[in-house]
């Protein structure tokens, strides 16, 4: 897990502080002194009355209602049931079974369609946001006329909501009066007939280019500052030592960006994966269905849970999505921890 | 070539670049301001007129679609929100960030945690709770106000906790240490020294909760029914579908949506990116 990771606290300055007494024992980050037992109850109370608030509400809003849906997976819980809720019958692992291997479950091949959509919708944004938000870091990372200006505006597809995302890019995508069918076929001749862009195979680009273009301006931000923490003499002396311009990217600013690129890998691997706001609004504004190549895990669940009233392989479906993304996130963290301690 | 004249086509190049870069980003967003000022007709034939804007879409999309309501309901609810959550994440945050207490690493650890469950995942147990609480209780949290903001409360506070915990983490400790000596309470040193100073990172993990509230769009849509209580992503599909397609007020109700976050985003930005990117540069 990425807990102990962005722990950048300063070093911890407990020496400076042991004139003050006992009141001060309190101070200091759990990092930098992992052995010690933690402080006495007078010192911590006011820490826990700070902490208590969230940590009431991510109970309530969190906790319980996440232990629930892992409750729910085990249980046969549809139209018939759905007012008992937990009291529903309890099945086992007869949802997982159905909708891992019941060949005959049509819930199951919609599934493997969704999540076959899910992963090379999320591998392909993924790649496309870090690489185009790096791409254009390098590209403006310069002094030019206006530079904090287009540093804004950049950031503003961010800024718009998802949900507007959906709506204007589905708009955008219409195959007879679309905007890009008419740049792409009527003024740059590209293509020789208007493609039907939320059909068939296409539909996977149809809601790639959006979710990438809402999602790189963040991350360029992000990349943009961490150049701006790269020393100069850096550069200078490697152009001394003959470094070329590819050298100088590989093996100075590439490893400096590390850590940055180490964190934006892994939410937008989770941001994709969870993806739900832009692409279910491209289809009938929420309502419809994206088709074999649009479709997500996520809608796909929300769809057998909302629409077919199938809550029990819903939240079988999620809990292994969840499995599977912790997988992930734990995959990540032994090839990233070495970046992720701050020197 | 000479050198200079090298110099000077490598820079235009980049320039063009970067030109190209900017018209491609802000393209659809210009798309929308313009197809929101077409007549129906218009755009149905695919036809955008730059000389004849139609302003009277603005006017009538507050009739066709009582816009007014989910606007405000928008407003009230990410509002809310943004407080709460921001009060409850300024607390949590300073706490990690200068308190050792028991359990501080697991508690740390579950706030980063929250980010893994996929959201359907609670919906259901959302709703079941809010009925029971109504059962019990016989208070309404379904279809209300404060149903939605505890929910939005509770779901943009882990990540605000953590932004707000980098950013007291790279204050000067002496700040508090200064204010002991001359006798104030831990808390009191909290409230009086350090928060004043923390408007920067106040305002950036504000602006962030707000866009995230103003986004939300599956809890609306299960959690609330009734155009007293539901947001814009509600309100906005009922101006296609069914009963009619007018792709030009839905336009122009997709500016006006966007425009309270571009501008809330543009009178903070300056601290906002500052706020934002100081905690993932470092890592």
């Amino acid at each position: 897990m990425p807990a102990p990771v962005m722990n950048s606290g300063p070093a911890d300055r407990a020496p400076a502080a042991a004139g003050l007494g006992r009141r001060f024992t309190g101070f200091g980050t759990h990092r930098s002194r992992p052995h010690r037992p933690a402080g006495d109850w007078r010192t911590n109370r006011l820490a826990y009355a700070m902490v208590a608030p969230a940590f009431l509400f991510m109970v309530m809003v969190h906790l319980v209602p996440m232990l629930q849906g892992v409750a729910m997976s085990f249980l046969q819980l549809n139209q018939f049931t759905l007012r008992q809720f937990l009291g529903a019958p309890f099945v086992g692992l007869a949802n997982y079974r159905a909708i891992l291997f019941d060949p005959e479950n049509p819930v199951r091949a919609g599934l493997a369609v969704a999540a076959r959509n899910t992963a090379i919708f999320s591998t392909v944004v993924t790649v496309l946001v870090l690489a185009t938000a790096l791409g254009v870091a390098l590209l403006m990372n310069r002094n030019f006329r206006g530079r904090a200006l287009v540093r804004t505006l950049m950031l503003l597809p961010w800024v718009v909501p998802s949900y507007v995302v959906g709506i204007l890019w589905s708009y955008m995508w219409h195959r007879d009066t679309g905007i890009i069918n008419r740049i792409l076929v009527d003024w740059l001749h590209l293509l020789p007939e208007k493609p039907f862009w939320l059909m068939g195979p296409n539909t996977l680009w149809a809601i790639i280019l959006p979710t990438v273009w809402r999602a790189w301006p963040y991350v360029f931000i992000v990349f943009l500052a961490a150049l701006q923490t790269i020393p100069g003499d850096l550069y200078e002396a490697a152009a001394i030592d003959g470094a070329g311009p590819w050298q100088r990217f590989r093996h100075i600013t590439l490893p400096m960006l590390r850590p940055a690129i180490a964190i934006q890998l892994l939410f937008q691997i989770i941001q994709s994966v969870y993806a739900f706001n832009i692409v279910v609004m491209m289809f009938g504004n929420g309502s419809g269905y994206a088709g074999e190549w649009g479709d997500l895990l996520m809608i796909a669940i929300q769809r057998q849970s909302f629409q077919s009233w199938l809550f029990g392989y819903g939240a079988a479906a999620s809990v292994l999505l969840m499995l599977a993304m912790m997988g992930v996130v734990a995959l990540w963290y032994r090839i990233f921890r070495q970046e992720l301690i701050i020197r | 070539m000479t050198p200079q004249a090298w110099k000077r086509v490598h820079h235009a190049i980049l320039a063009l670049l970067t030109a190209l870069v900017v018209v491609a980003t802000l393209f659809p967003i210009v798309w929308m301001v313009l197809s929101s000022l077409q007549s129906t007709a218009d755009l149905q034939l695919g036809r955008i007129s730059l000389t004849n804007p139609r302003w009277e879409n603005y006017r009538q999309m507050w009739a066709n679609v009582r816009f007014g309501l989910y606007l405000r309901n928008s407003l009230i609810i990410s509002g809310i929100t943004t407080l709460v959550a921001c009060s409850f994440s300024t607390l949590a945050g300073y706490a990690l960030a200068r308190f050792r207490f028991r359990g501080a690493d697991l508690f740390g650890l579950a706030v980063l945690s929250t980010q893994m469950i996929p959201g359907i995942m609670f919906l259901l147990p959302i709703y079941f709770i809010f009925l029971w609480i109504r059962q019990t209780f016989g208070l309404p949290m379904v279809n209300t106000y404060w149903g939605m903001i505890l929910i939005y409360t509770a779901f943009f506070t882990p990540m605000s906790i953590w932004i707000m915990r980098g950013f007291f983490a790279a204050m000067p400790r002496e700040l508090e240490e200064a204010a002991l000596i001359d006798g104030a309470t831990m808390f009191g040193a909290f409230l009086r020294v350090i928060l004043p100073l923390s408007a920067p990172g106040l305002i950036a993990t504000g602006v962030y909760i707000f866009l995230n509230a103003w986004d939300e769009l599956l809890f609306a849509w299960v959690m609330t029914s009734t155009a007293d209580v539901a947001t814009i992503p509600i309100g906005i599909r009922l101006y296609i579908g069914q009963f009619q397609n007018r792709y030009d007020l839905l336009m122009a109700a997709a500016t006006v949506t966007t425009v309270p976050v571009v501008v809330a985003f543009l009178l903070t930005q300056r601290w906002f990116i500052s706020g934002m990117t100081a905690g993932s540069v470092k890592g």
